[in-house]
């Protein structure tokens, strides 16, 4: 058919036509009120040092915001189990940018379902939406267990989850030893990274207690397991990064909360609605392990505090490991907890990283970038920066209010950056947003930008390259198939990093090319 | 806040017959229903490029929400910021006027814009925010248009938000300004957004044909144009669910006649403009259409024709919301695809009866949503390719089923003449690409008789 092709332009191209320009000079006229002077000096002044003061001091309105909501999270989380139905118990529309938001990330259909509250609802609570819902999502998806969330609607109207889950058991809308586990996830409070908190900590300990067995740490079969926990986890090759290091180390494990299934399942003919996740009957047993691993200590804070007092476990928290030096501290841990020694595959791999850092590194040495992000990622984003030579500048956490560890954090990630010269120049900022972002990148110019897609404007508006890394990555695909922690992840973001320098210096304006590098 | 009187509200959103039509269908607790009216409105809204949109309500309203919008901006962006007023349980307890006054007050320091819209979120509506009061005591003091947009996520569906957002803009907005010169032919055009630039397709048409497109409700619109959209000879709906009420009591209000149309199609579009000639009452203009449709129709069949060859005879299952539910069928129909199962969830008695106006007693009507159901349509009618919206796409690559995005979230524009040969043009490389061979086919250890097991 290439003979008969008609070439037709998308809208990238097509409406850069002469035709299209015209068309859009003559609506000139309807762009009052202000004139072309005065939009470009409130352009300039926007851009200006002077801005950026007035912009910090901004109190009332966020503008560009760079984080999701609780619910978010716990929808995340509970997809990380064996046929779990998550359901947000709310107003419709909440569930359906949920569903719109994962899926746009991770390219494929998001389960999950809403109470569907109304207006009646508002008046008379929304038991009524919860029983109906309940039945209904059974009946329609079924699921094996189904995981309540709150938004902030139902929150405000003080509804008691667990009074009317128990209600709907009462009427039989769902059988008695059906489980069904809740969070209360105000958006209002907190993040997405909360919400997965959240909702991890109350799936463990509600399936834990149905179960009616006591914890006891390293007992039995289960006691040579390990747990492990990646936290609010926007890459599904990370899962397998993990599963790849913890099976060099012939350790047995469960991952408690395992939501690569569900985000990374093949194209074979046929869609299931669920795949993979932590098998429920796993989680009760997790208690007798020896041990959880945690990879996201800011993200899984109520969870750890769970396991810890309740399960009585030895954990060893940790933040993204990114980099080698990270990965190391993530070998370490699982050697400690597991009382087996590094395996010699790995060693190899740290080799042949250490190998592609030298290599790059002169392309890398004193490049000045700013971060933005999660708690978790950010940690693990500078110390990676400060491995291979790049100094990080501006660092803005996505995080910001009273239910999450500012104070404690900052001091960490202080403490982190006074490890090397690299981290001098570097200011952390927590609770900003993307706004304040722009100002800093315009005014105190840096070589990259790392962030997700949301960063992207202020990005471009600064005039520097953006590398995606983080939640959410809506217009690149496939960046969360690749791992970015172990050794291959630091692997993977070495290369996504200095490809992106290499390029730069291809568009370099001076029109020399050269094809040593 | 007002209260919304529901019902009513529910029947004009549904359609025009009210009372006679059926009023929306209420969400279904337990299932994966759509978006909010919260969503509704800001889909209406967001389209005016150069206004600042203000959500009032925690931040994840706002952020959940952001830059997921295919409508196109010629020029301004400022719509594109997303703005909040980021209430925390604070504000839930003691309220959050201040920070709504004190955001508004920023905004329009900061940006100059030539209005504001605050939309009100479940939240804010429940704690019972003044949300009018502040914004009217604003716009005195400021001296720009600030408009309470209130449709809470939790009164409805999207559509009734769709609907809600026209309310404001007939109140707060339309009849307030004049155009600088007069336009004895100018048409408005309501419930069309510019996704991926279908809006500036259908503008070059209407300018061939002379006529003024005197304000664009909304796709790709400025604040000013619509203030004076009451100076229009006729209005065109293109989206008939969402803001056929807006044109209905333009009507009432400023005897602007209307009529509702598609752009879906060569039919369709001739249809429009002819009718849009009719309105305007110009034998002239009337015959100038005529000429342009008539041109424009025959260099369609013969770009169409390589296409057609491919697309005759296939099967199609269109699944999508309101107005594309029936005008789609109409553009599929043009080029020799046979729909055979169609989506009616979203769809209004009188879509309903556009669509079986359209199609053949065979079609299968899918009533209720759930990706499972249309699959199970695709499969047991042998369709050649499914046509949704995005968040049914990765069901339809698991199925592996060559799937066409129809929705607000694709980069192409299937509007008007050129239109209908793009979406000729998406359906073959859907359905050619190698990759259905290959995802179809079993590895080669698999293949029978390849090797002894
Ligand atoms: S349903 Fe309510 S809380 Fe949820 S996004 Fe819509 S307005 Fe916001």
């Amino acid at each position: 058919m290439s003979k008969e092709r008609i070439d037709i332009p998308d809208y990238s191209t097509l409406f850069t036509e002469e035709r299209y320009v015209q068309q859009r000079e003559n609506k000139k006229q309807f762009e009052a009120p202000c004139s072309d002077e005065a939009k470009a000096e409130a352009l300039a002044y926007s851009k200006s040092a002077e801005y950026l003061e007035k912009n910090f001091e901004r109190k009332a309105v966020v503008i560009n915001p760079h984080k999701a909501c609780q619910p978010l999270g716990s929808v995340m989380a509970a997809l990380g189990f064996e046929k779990t139905l998550p359901f947000v118990h709310g107003s419709q529309g909440c569930n359906s940018y949920f569903r719109s938001h994962l899926s746009r990330h991770f390219k494929e259909p998001t389960p999950a379902v809403s109470s569907s509250m109304t207006e009646d609802a508002a008046v008379f609570g929304g038991m009524s939406n919860m029983i109906d819902g309940l039945q209904n999502a059974v009946a329609l998806y079924k699921p094996e267990m189904v995981a309540v969330c709150t938004t902030c609607m139902a929150e405000v109207i003080g509804d008691d989850l667990s009074a009317f889950i128990g209600n709907a058991r009462q009427k039989g809308a769902i059988a008695e030893d059906f489980p069904v586990t809740f969070a209360n996830t105000p958006s209002f409070i907190g993040s997405h990274i909360t919400g997965y908190d959240a909702m991890i900590k109350n799936i463990l300990s509600q399936l834990f207690d149905r179960s009616g067995q006591t914890a006891a740490p390293g007992t039995g079969e289960e006691g040579e397991k390990l747990n492990v926990l990646l936290g609010f986890e926007p890459y599904t090759g990370n899962f397998a990064e993990i599963r790849k290091i913890l099976n060099a180390f012939d350790t047995k494990y469960t991952i408690l909360g395992d939501h690569s299934g569900n985000y990374d399942s093949p194209a074979n003919g046929e869609y299931e609605y669920y795949y993979g996740g932590t098998k429920l009957a796993d989680v009760p047993k997790a208690a007798n392990a020896l041990g959880s691993l945690v990879l996201q200590k800011y993200t899984l804070k109520k969870t750890q505090e769970y396991i810890s007092g309740t399960w009585k476990q030895p954990i060893s928290s940790l933040s993204t490991p990114l980099g080698v030096k990270a990965t190391d501290k993530l070998l370490e841990a699982i050697s400690q907890l597991t009382g087996l020694p590094v395996p010699e595959s790995l060693k190899e791999e740290r080799g042949r990283v250490v190998d592609a850092y030298t290599d790059s590194h002169p392309y890398l040495h004193g490049k000045r970038v700013a971060l933005a992000g999660d708690p978790d990622l950010l940690l693990g984003l500078i110390g990676f920066c400060l491995e291979v030579g790049i100094e990080p500048v501006h660092i803005l956490c996505s995080n910001g209010d009273v239910e999450f560890d500012g104070k404690k954090w900052k001091e960490e990630v202080e403490a982190l950056l006074a490890t090397s010269p690299y981290g001098s120049e570097a200011t952390v900022y927590v609770g900003k947003d993307l706004w304040h972002l722009r100002s800093l990148l315009i005014n105190d110019p840096v070589d990259l930008a790392i962030g997700s897609s949301h960063v992207k404007f202020a990005a471009k508006d600064a005039g520097v390259p953006l590398v995606r890394v983080g939640f959410p990555i809506f217009d690149r695909h496939h960046m969360h198939r690749n791992p970015i922690i172990g050794y291959q992840g630091a692997l993977n973001l070495l290369t996504l990093i200095v490809n992106i320098v290499l390029e730069q210096l291809d568009n370099n304006p001076s029109g020399l090319v050269d094809l040593v590098r | 806040m007002e209260p919304i009187r529901k019902e009513e509200l529910d029947d004009q959103a549904c359609g025009s017959m009210a009372p006679k039509s059926k009023p929306c269908p209420r969400p279904k607790p337990g299932e994966a229903a759509g978006g909010c009216s919260f969503d509704g409105a800001q889909i209406t809204l967001l389209p005016i490029m150069d206004a600042a949109h203000l959500v009032h309500g925690p931040v994840a309203c706002a952020g959940n929400s952001w830059e997921s919008r295919g409508s196109l901006s010629s020029g301004p962006s400022l719509s594109q910021y997303g703005f909040a007023t980021d209430l925390g349980n604070n504000d839930i307890i003691f309220g959050g006027e201040k920070k709504l006054r004190d955001s508004i007050d920023y905004i329009a320091g900061r940006f100059t814009p030539p209005a504001i819209f605050v939309y009100s979120t479940c939240v804010t509506a429940l704690i019972g925010e003044d949300m009018d009061a502040v914004c009217k005591e604003a716009s005195d003091r400021l001296g720009i248009p600030i408009v309470p947009v209130n449709s809470p996520g939790f009164v409805g569906s999207k559509n009734l938000g769709n609907r809600l957002a026209g309310d404001a803009l007939l109140q707060y907005v339309i009849g307030t300004g004049e155009p600088e010169q007069e336009t004895p032919l100018g048409v408005n055009l309501i419930g069309e957004y510019n996704i991926a630039g279908e809006m500036w397709d259908i503008e070059k048409l209407m300018n061939q044909a002379g006529i003024t497109l005197l304000s664009r409700i909304t796709g790709d619109a400025r604040y000013k144009e619509i203030t004076w959209a009451h100076r229009a000879k006729a209005n065109m709906v293109v989206c008939s669910r969402a803001l056929l009420g807006l044109a209905k009591q333009m009507e009432s209000k400023y005897g602007i006649p209307y009529f509702e149309g598609s752009f879906y199609g060569a039919k369709e579009t001739t249809y429009s403009l002819r009718q849009m000639a009719f309105l305007l009452n110009d034998r002239e203009m009337e015959r100038r259409v005529d000429r342009l449709t008539e041109r424009e129709e025959n260099r369609l069949a013969h770009d169409l024709r390589p296409y057609r060859k491919i697309l005759k005879g296939k099967k199609a299952v269109l699944y999508t919301g309101g107005v594309k539910s029936w005008s789609v069928i109409s553009a599929l129909k043009e080029l020799g695809i046979q729909v055979v199962g169609v989506g009616t969830n979203k769809s209004s008695d009188e879509d309903v009866q556009r669509i079986a106006d359209r199609v053949g007693d065979d079609t299968e009507y899918i009533p209720e949503g759930g990706a499972s159901r249309i699959i199970k349509t695709v499969r047991e009618r042998k369709a050649d390719i499914m046509i949704a919206g995005g968040r049914n796409m990765y069901v339809a690559m698991k199925e592996q089923i060559p799937f066409v995005d129809i929705n607000q979230e694709r980069h192409k524009a299937y509007a008007g003449y050129e239109g209908l040969l793009r979406l000729a043009k998406e359906l073959v490389d859907s359905m050619v690409n190698p990759i259905w061979k290959l995802a179809s086919s079993p590895a080669p250890w698999d293949k029978e008789g390849s090797y002894d097991r």
